[in-house]
Parts: C-alpha cells; sequence; structure tokens
C-alpha cells in the first residue's frame, strides 16, 4: 500500500495542475455570464444613476476577479470569437519619396520610384535595396548620385552609401514609430485584448477582437494624421500663375495641334472639352462639364476690365467659344474676387480675366466640381506647369466637398482649393490633447486641441502676425477648414471643423492624440470573422471533440479492456493538460487549434496501442503480468520517441512557417506530443503499477484467452 | 478483442505487385495535377473571399445575378457548409473590397445578409506565402531524412523519404480530384498546406515504426535475410498499424462531418493522407531500403546478413 502512495501522486499530481490551470478559464467565464446578469438588471433599471449603481455593485465586487481570471485563462483567436486580423505594412516607398529633397525631384527619381514600386510588388526583397539596384541602373547612367536627391545635413553624409544608411536607418525608425502610434490608437479606441506585434522588416500585425465598424478601424489604422497649420496665399500671384498656365497650355496645344496628344488630360475628358469648346451646350448641363463653362456668358460674369477685350465685335457665342479655347485651365474652375482694401464683405463671385497683367491685389477663392479636381491636379502636377507657379506655394483641396443642389434636384459636389504656403507654420507635434465635441454655434461636429506651451507661444506669435488673413488647418494634405484669423490666440487652443459626422470627430481625436505615423502604412492582409461563424466554429468543433473523444475511447475500452480504460484515464488527462498549458503559456486556442487537440486524441492513443500489443506479445511468450508489463513498456519506448519526435519535426516547421490560426494548430500538435509522451509513457504505467500494488493479479489487455499473473 | 493473432502475411515477397499499383496511382496523381491543375485559395493568389448567409432561400445562380445587377463580378460563388451560406470570391483587393462589402450588404438587404467572414489578402502576401509553404514542405523532408538518417541508417532515411514523397503526390493528386469532383472544397490555402504537412508527420511517423521494429529483430535474429526481418517486423506491427488507423481515421470523419465547412478540406486531406500513409510505411518505404540496400549497396537482402555489416547504430 504505502509503495503505491508515490504512484498515486503522479497520477493525481497532473490532475490537479491542469484543473488549476484551467480554473481561471472556468472561473472567468463565469463571472462573465454574472455581468451579463448584471447589465441586463442595469438595463431594466429605472433611472442612469441606478442602473449605474448596479454596475459599480458588480466592479466592486467582482471586477479585480474577473480581470485577475481574464488574465490567466485560455485566449480564444478571433476564427472563435470573430474580429479583425490586420496586416499593415509601412510603404518604406512613400518615405523615400518625402524624405527627398521637394525641388530635386525629377523624372529620372520618379522613373526610379516607378521601377521600384512595380519590382516591390512582387519581390520580397528589401525596398531600399531594389531602390539601391534601380538607382544605379537608370539614375547612374544619367550622371546623378542619391546626394542630388537626398540632403541629411552635413558634407560627412553626402555619400550614397551614406545616405542608403541613413534611409534604411529612417525605414527601421519609421516602423518601430509607427507600432507605438498604432498601439495607441487602438488602445484609446477602446479594443479589449488586442494583439499588436511587429513581424519581420516592416509588417506590424494585429489582431482585434470584437471589431463590429471595420471601415472605421480600417481609417483608423491608415490615416498618417499629419496635422500642420500652413498660411493661406490665395492671392494675385497665384491667379496671374494660373493664367500663365492658360497660356502655356494654349501655346502647347497650337503645336501638337492634336487634342489626343494633350498628354496630362485622358482621352476622354479631352474629347469632352473639345465638344464644349464647339459650343455643344448641351453638355454644359451634364455634371461633367467644367463648373466655369456652364455659366459661361461674359457679359453677366464680372469681367473686371473690359478695356482690353480681345475679342469686341464679336457675338456673344463667338466670344464664349474663343474664350474657353484661350483659357483651357482657367474655365476649370471658378474663382472668386475679394479686394484688398479691408472691406471684407463678400467675395466677387466668377471673376474672369483675359490675361495674367490684369488680375489685380486681393484676395481669392477658388471652386471646383469634385471630379474635375483630378484632371486640375493632373494639370499642376506637370513638371513645366510646376515652374509657373510660385515657388514657395503648393496647392491642396478642401477635405470634404459641398453639395449643393440646382433647382431641377441635381446633385453637385464642390471642391475648394487653397494656395498655401508650402512651409507649415506649425505642426501636430505640439498638440497635447484633443477632445471631440459640437460647435455651439452651428452644432457641427468639431475636435478642439490644446498645444503645448512651446506650441501655444508659436501659435501665439503666428496668430498675432496674421489678424485678418486665413490660416488652414491641413490633415493628411487635406485641408479641413481655413478660418480669418480674428484675433491673436494665446493659450494654444485650436479647432478642426469639416467633419461630416460625429464618428469622424471622434476618429480624428483619436489619431490627433496618437500623433502622426513617420511613414505611411497600408493594409496587405485582412482577415474578418462575423461573430455568428465564430460561434458556430467553437459549438462545432467542441461537438466534433467530444464525439471524436467518445468513439476513440469506446474502441479502446472494446478491443482493450481494462487495459483501454487506464489508456483513456491516460487521454483524458492528456487533454486536460493540453488546454490547461496553454492557458498557462498564454496560448490561443484557434479553430484549427481545437482541430490539433482532436488529432491529438487520436493519435495519443498510439503510444499505449504500441505499448499494449508489445504487452500482449510479451504475455503470449507466456511472461507474468508484471514483467510482460515492464517488458511492453520498455521495449515500445524507442518506437514511440522517434514516431513523436519527427511528428514534432513538422510541428516545429508548421509553427515556423504558418501565420495565425496555423500557428495555433502546431502549438496544440507540439504540447499534444509533450503531453501524450508524459501520459501514455508515465501516467498509465504509472495505474498499471498502483492496481498492481494494491494487490489485483489480473489485468486484461483484451485478448481472447486472459492470461493469469 | 484482437484482429490479428500472429499474421503472418507475405507484404515483402508480394512487393513488385504493390509497386506497380503504387506506380499507377502516382502517375494517375500527377497526370490529375498537370491536366487540372492546382485551385490556388486567396491565400496563395491573393484576393478576397466574403463568406456570407442569408435568411431566405436562394440558389447560387439566383445569387450570381443579383449580384451581376449590383456590378459584383465574382469569380467563384460556392455554398459554404450549410444551406444558404455562400462563399464569394473576388479578385479586387484593398479599397475597392471594402465597396464591395457595402454593396453587398445593401443589395441583398432583403434576404437578410450576415458577412460570416471576409479575408483580402494583398497579391505580395500571397506570393510570400506561396512560396513559405515551399520551403516549409521541402525543408520538413529534409529534417526527416536527416533524423531518421541519423537514429537509423541513411538508407532507412531515404526510404521514409521516398514514402512520405509518395503520400503528398498522391494526397495532392487525390485533392484535385476530388475539388474537380466537385465533392468538397479544396483548393489549397494554408489550411490545405497545414494539413499536408501533418500528413508527412504521420506518413514518417508510421514508418519509423515499422523500422524500430526491423532495427530490433536485426540484433534479436541474427543469420535472417533482410527480407525475412522486414516481412517479420510489418506483420508484428500490423496489429498496432491497423488500430492506429483506426483512431485515427475515427476522429478524422468525425471532422470531415461535424467540425463545420472550415475545418472540411483540412481534414479531408489528412483523411487520405493518413490511409495512403499506412499503405505507403508497409509497402513503399521498407520495400525501398530493400531495394537500395540491394541495388546501390550490393547488399545481398534476400540471404545470410550475418556476415554484412548493417548492424544497426542505435
Amino acid at each position: 500500500m504505502k509503495k503505491a502512495w508515490g504512484k498515486i501522486l503522479l497520477v493525481l499530481v497532473p490532475i490537479i495542475i491542469a484543473l488549476f490551470l484551467l480554473y481561471p478559464t472556468y472561473k472567468a467565464s463565469n463571472l462573465e455570464k454574472t455581468k451579463q446578469r448584471y447589465l441586463e438588471e442595469a438595463k431594466k433599471a429605472k433611472n442612469p444613476s441606478d442602473s449605474l449603481a448596479i454596475i459599480e455593485k458588480f466592479e466592486k465586487q467582482y471586477g479585480k476577479e474577473l480581470l485577475d481570471a481574464k488574465a490567466n485563462r485560455i485566449k480564444l483567436g478571433l476564427d472563435l470569437r470573430g474580429g479583425m486580423y490586420v496586416t499593415l505594412e509601412v510603404d518604406v516607398l512613400k518615405l523615400l519619396e518625402e524624405s527627398a529633397q521637394r525641388d530635386a525631384i525629377d523624372d529620372i527619381f520618379l522613373e526610379v520610384l516607378e521601377k521600384t514600386r512595380n519590382d516591390a510588388q512582387t519581390s520580397d526583397e528589401d525596398v531600399i535595396e531594389i531602390f539601391k539596384r534601380n538607382f544605379e541602373q537608370i539614375a547612374r547612367p544619367k550622371r546623378k548620385f542619391l546626394s542630388d536627391y537626398f540632403d541629411f545635413g552635413g558634407e560627412a553624409l553626402a555619400t550614397d552609401d551614406k545616405i542608403l544608411e541613413k534611409l534604411k536607418e529612417n525605414a527601421e525608425e519609421a516602423i518601430d514609430q509607427a507600432l507605438q502610434v498604432i498601439r495607441q490608437r487602438v488602445d484609446k479606441y477602446g479594443i479589449s485584448e488586442p494583439t499588436i506585434q511587429k513581424i519581420g522588416q516592416r509588417r506590424i500585425l494585429l489582431e482585434l477582437p470584437g471589431v463590429t465598424n471595420e471601415s472605421e478601424m480600417r481609417q483608423l489604422l491608415q490615416t498618417t494624421a499629419r496635422l500642420e497649420f500652413k498660411l493661406v496665399r490665395n492671392d494675385e500671384n497665384l491667379v496671374a500663375a494660373f493664367y500663365k498656365i492658360d497660356e502655356f497650355l494654349k501655346k502647347e496645344k497650337q503645336i501638337t495641334k492634336t487634342d489626343q496628344l494633350f498628354s496630362p488630360i485622358p482621352n476622354d475628358t479631352a474629347k469632352k472639352e473639345k465638344q464644349t469648346a464647339t459650343g455643344d451646350t448641351s453638355q454644359s448641363k451634364s455634371k461633367n462639364t467644367n463648373l466655369a463653362t456652364a455659366e459661361i456668358d461674359t457679359t453677366k460674369s464680372e469681367q473686371l476690365s473690359d478695356t482690353t477685350d480681345p475679342y469686341q465685335g464679336l457675338s456673344q457665342e463667338e466670344k464664349s467659344r474663343r474664350y474657353l479655347e484661350d483659357h483651357p485651365f482657367t474655365t476649370l474652375f471658378i474663382t472668386n474676387y475679394m479686394p484688398p482694401d479691408g472691406e471684407r464683405t463678400q467675395f466677387q463671385r466668377d471673376v474672369r480675366f483675359y490675361n495674367a497683367s490684369q488680375v489685380p491685389k486681393g484676395e481669392y477663392s477658388f471652386e471646383i466640381f469634385e471630379d474635375v479636381w483630378k484632371k486640375f491636379e493632373a494639370i499642376i502636377n506637370r513638371k513645366e506647369i510646376k515652374a509657373l507657379l510660385p515657388y514657395d506655394i503648393e496647392i491642396l483641396p478642401s477635405a470634404k466637398p459641398e453639395i449643393i443642389k440646382d433647382n431641377k434636384g441635381n446633385e453637385y459636389k464642390i471642391l475648394s482649393f487653397y494656395g498655401l504656403k508650402r512651409d507649415p507654420e506649425l505642426t501636430g507635434e505640439v498638440i497635447t490633447d484633443a477632445v471631440a465635441t459640437y460647435d455651439p454655434t452651428t452644432n457641427q461636429p468639431i475636435v478642439t486641441m490644446s498645444m503645448d506651451s512651446e506650441g501655444a507661444e508659436r501659435w501665439a506669435k503666428i496668430t498675432g502676425a496674421n489678424i485678418k488673413k486665413r490660416i488652414a488647418i491641413v490633415l493628411d494634405n487635406l485641408v479641413y477648414s481655413a478660418p480669418v484669423v480674428q484675433q491673436k490666440i494665446v493659450g494654444g487652443n485650436s479647432q478642426i471643423t469639416g467633419m461630416s459626422s460625429p464618428e469622424e470627430a471622434k476618429l480624428l481625436k483619436i489619431v490627433l492624440k496618437a500623433g502622426a505615423l513617420k511613414a505611411p502604412v497600408q493594409i496587405v492582409e485582412e482577415r474578418i470573422v462575423g461573430p455568428s461563424l465564430g460561434e458556430d466554429s467553437i459549438q462545432k468543433g467542441i461537438q466534433s471533440l467530444l464525439i471524436a473523444a467518445l468513439l476513440v475511447l469506446l474502441f479502446m475500452v472494446i478491443y482493450y479492456s481494462t487495459a483501454g480504460l487506464y489508456a483513456n484515464v491516460a487521454v483524458l488527462i492528456n487533454v486536460m493538460l493540453i488546454i490547461g498549458i496553454m492557458a498557462a503559456f498564454q496560448g490561443t486556442l484557434t479553430l484549427p487549434g481545437i482541430a490539433g487537440i482532436i488529432l491529438t486524441v487520436g493519435m495519443a492513443v498510439d503510444a499505449n496501442v504500441l505499448i499494449y500489443e508489445r504487452i500482449r506479445e510479451e504475455l503470449d511468450k507466456g511472461r507474468s503480468l508484471r514483467s510482460a508489463i515492464d517488458e511492453g513498456y520498455s521495449k515500445a519506448l524507442s518506437a514511440i520517441l522517434d514516431s513523436n519526435i519527427t511528428t514534432f519535426i513538422t510541428g516545429l516547421i508548421l509553427y515556423f512557417f504558418g501565420s495565425g490560426p496555423i500557428q495555433g494548430f502546431a502549438m496544440t500538435l507540439m504540447i499534444g506530443i509533450i503531453t501524450t509522451l508524459f501520459t501514455a509513457i508515465i501516467i498509465s504505467k504509472a495505474l498499471f503499477q498502483i492496481t498492481l500494488t494494491l494487490g489485483a493479479s489480473n489485468i486484461s489487455f483484451g485478448q481472447p484467452k486472459p492470461i493469469k499473473a | 478483442m484482437q484482429f490479428f493473432k500472429k499474421p503472418n502475411i507475405a507484404f515483402i515477397p508480394n512487393r513488385r505487385k504493390f509497386l506497380i499499383l503504387s506506380c499507377f496511382f502516382i502517375s494517375l496523381s500527377i497526370l490529375l495535377i498537370l491536366i487540372f491543375g492546382f485551385r490556388f485559395g486567396i491565400d496563395f493568389t491573393g484576393g478576397t473571399e466574403i463568406a456570407i448567409r442569408v435568411e431566405k432561400n436562394i440558389e447560387t445562380d439566383e445569387l450570381r445575378k443579383l449580384l451581376l445587377n449590383s456590378n459584383i463580378f465574382p469569380e467563384e460563388i460556392k455554398s459554404f457548409g450549410e444551406k444558404n451560406q455562400f462563399l464569394l470570391r473576388l479578385k479586387e483587393t484593398g479599397k475597392q473590397s471594402t465597396e464591395i462589402e457595402e454593396v453587398l450588404l445593401s443589395s441583398l438587404k432583403d434576404y437578410n445578409i450576415k458577412i460570416l467572414k471576409k479575408d483580402t489578402i494583398g497579391p505580395k502576401i500571397g506570393e510570400e506565402i506561396r512560396l513559405q509553404a515551399t520551403i516549409a514542405i521541402l525543408l520538413a523532408i529534409i529534417a526527416m531524412l536527416i533524423y531518421i538518417g541519423l537514429r537509423f541508417e541513411f538508407p532507412f532515411g531515404f526510404g521514409a523519404v521516398v514514402a512520405l514523397t509518395h503520400d503528398v503526390i498522391f494526397t495532392l493528386g487525390m485533392i484535385v480530384l476530388f475539388d474537380r469532383l466537385n465533392v468538397i472544397n479544396l483548393e489549397i490555402n494554408q489550411g490545405i498546406l497545414a494539413a499536408l504537412l501533418t500528413v508527412v508527420g504521420y506518413s514518417v511517423n508510421d514508418t519509423v515504426i515499422i523500422f524500430d521494429r526491423i532495427r530490433e529483430n536485426k540484433e534479436k535474429h541474427k543469420g535472417i535475410p533482410l527480407a525475412k526481418i522486414a516481412n517479420i517486423s510489418i506483420n508484428e506491427t500490423l496489429s498496432r498499424t491497423i488500430i492506429t488507423v483506426i483512431t485515427v481515421l475515427l476522429v478524422l470523419i468525425v471532422m470531415v462531418f461535424f467540425a463545420g465547412p472550415v475545418l472540411q478540406g483540412f481534414a479531408f486531406t489528412i483523411t487520405i493522407g493518413v490511409i495512403i500513409g499506412t499503405y505507403s510505411s508497409i509497402f513503399i518505404a521498407t520495400p525501398f531500403v530493400l531495394w537500395y540496400l540491394k541495388r546501390i549497396k550490393k547488399i545481398n537482402v534476400e540471404a545470410d546478413i550475418s556476415k554484412e555489416t548493417v548492424a544497426a547504430k542505435a
């Protein structure tokens, strides 16, 4: 009897350990049920303070317990609980483009970038390496060096090797910073138990359980959130430049003669323009036409100086046609004008000039159809045209189009665009806090921001110096608003308007607080599991686990009789241990993981089968029960070890090459092999020894003729 | 209960017949693969897959028409597990796939559509996974060769690798066949890949048990020809082989029928692999070792081996 105690402990201890490891899971699920009950009660409560009291009561009584239990319970994978699985990749190419000197970017550089983009699409090679190779192939023969495009300060850093090194460093920094920023955003958005990790050189993997609004999540993850305050320079210089563009495009058209070769405009729009130019007025009603041509009528629109009217003496129709032909660029949009003398009343709508020299001093504003913006952008991004614009100005559109309905009920989406001083006065780095709220007068959603002391000081200086001027609030190169500064702002407050919904304001608040990304990121992989499929999977998974286990256990008892029962005890302890160890090691149970456990049940008996077949052989040779058992265990050992180690190796390979759910499968497979070795060899043998020590003279191994010990 | 009481089946003496059978199966599998080719899932090709459930009864053709009307052009519409559950496969990735989701929700509103899951994978990731998959399988094979080579002898390692290659090719052939017959959805995805690696593990596992017995019997019955020892060993382990295959198949069949659409292809692949793996460990692995020793090492496996130096290292 005394002898048996050691063996009994050997069996009991693993059971106790397994139960101990599984207890938090059990407790957490119980407490969550209790919480659900409390929440329902809280919902039923008559007034908010009562329901709050009920929730508080739960938190007080069970809150900490639940938290502890949750920390140690087995975690369910996204495929079982529902949620979103996203892989983000840092856009290194964008980073390259952004770190280059803006003025230095030329066609050669763009060609290198384009080729790198194409190559990187299919290659896993480091993007900077691809860039380096392409640069050497394309730009080097044209006597260009990296130092022509990048300036990281100092002569010492001007060699190509040093620049590449610095670019790599930047890329690495960008991913680490993105990891931090995105973690903060996800936390602030309020997702419980997210997994966020860096994979490889430039990817971030996120597992976001319970996400219901995927598009909001995507926006949250992908927004670069670069906030800038820029001075608006919608002045006569800009408008004059626009008229110079007119001249340039007209000249270019005369040279090429054919519209088809008119490069920046896609063929169909070019044709459309031709149609309108030839006086097809029916076209002017359609949404796709130039905003200006829809209303072109030189008598109505305010011709500021008609003393130099070059179309004098022509019919109204001919005038319109000629004007359009001569002004292919400025007729894409509407120009509004306000004189500079300080009586700020209203903009004079839709002003037109014949040429750049006529543009008077003052402030301007611009409106354009949303679908014409692309064409506009294509033109201003041409190198020859960039040269015509003031060098320190960039043109950016408003974030949201204004929707205008005409009397026929047609909707028009109209954007504004702004000429902005390229270098920002202030950037989002100074923002310390952001709050989503409503504008008390307009009731529109807004985000108010506060700045750190240095930012506030600078903000006061900037606003003080620009009273009665406009400052644009730019987020990710879109102008959210461009208010006129009424007075010097001290204390560092500012606000963003122009959001379409309170949800958008909330997202904006989160991204502003978390800070901007150094490099843009993009989603390269996304998997969403709906909660209903998750529940379905759990139910089906557990159901098949139970059926499979039952069948195997039944088979073992039928085939091996009493010994089969012992093997079954070992298998049950095995399953408990697998799940317990998963919980202890913070492993995640996925659907393939459940499959792994089911498979382990099938394979786990293999070890016992090997042993039992050996014992039967030994018994057949006439050995005593005790020595047959000893012999069986020792002889089967090498086969069990070798076969399990080979399976373990495949598990390892799966773990390192698989992703997400597959890793869950590999994990359970490997844990299963270890626990199988332990339970099948040690526990089942202990069971036999206990029985024998307790004085049993016969254990049936299920052979036709039982053999006495 | 006992299935076999001291079986003595002439496996090894009849090995040529089974070799011919295997050659036939393998050529058939390769032919199937070459003719029909694999159907890769979006894990490997990139694209979007959306699983939906609708409340009202609808046929696949009807659903396709409805989707075409809303300008959604799925490459494929398949049923997903249960009635009124469908899997749509689209080429689009990224932004467009989000738009499709919205259009889908609004155009099937009358059917109470619910999105069960949605996977979007960029083309580059797909390429990477494909490469990783190939590396994983090759690495597994090499690892097996080395482990068995060290634990036994290298001819045995080759035998195990030939058997598992045989199993993988056959399983792939069957995947193509059953997929084309539309019995079950078996496009190659990460799950199927995991299943294939599990098959590799199982195949070797099974083979090793027989090798282990050969190693033991070689020591025990010195003087008996290796071919005979092999046959004795296969017979001695036959009972175990059959019982283990039964228990494993029991759980796999349960999984195929009860574990739901996500695991079905996975479980089905392992089922085929386990059956062929059991076959190959008896009819391919050991006969190959004998053939190798005879032809390459010029050892007379049919005659007395006591004078030969092929004693096991372990």
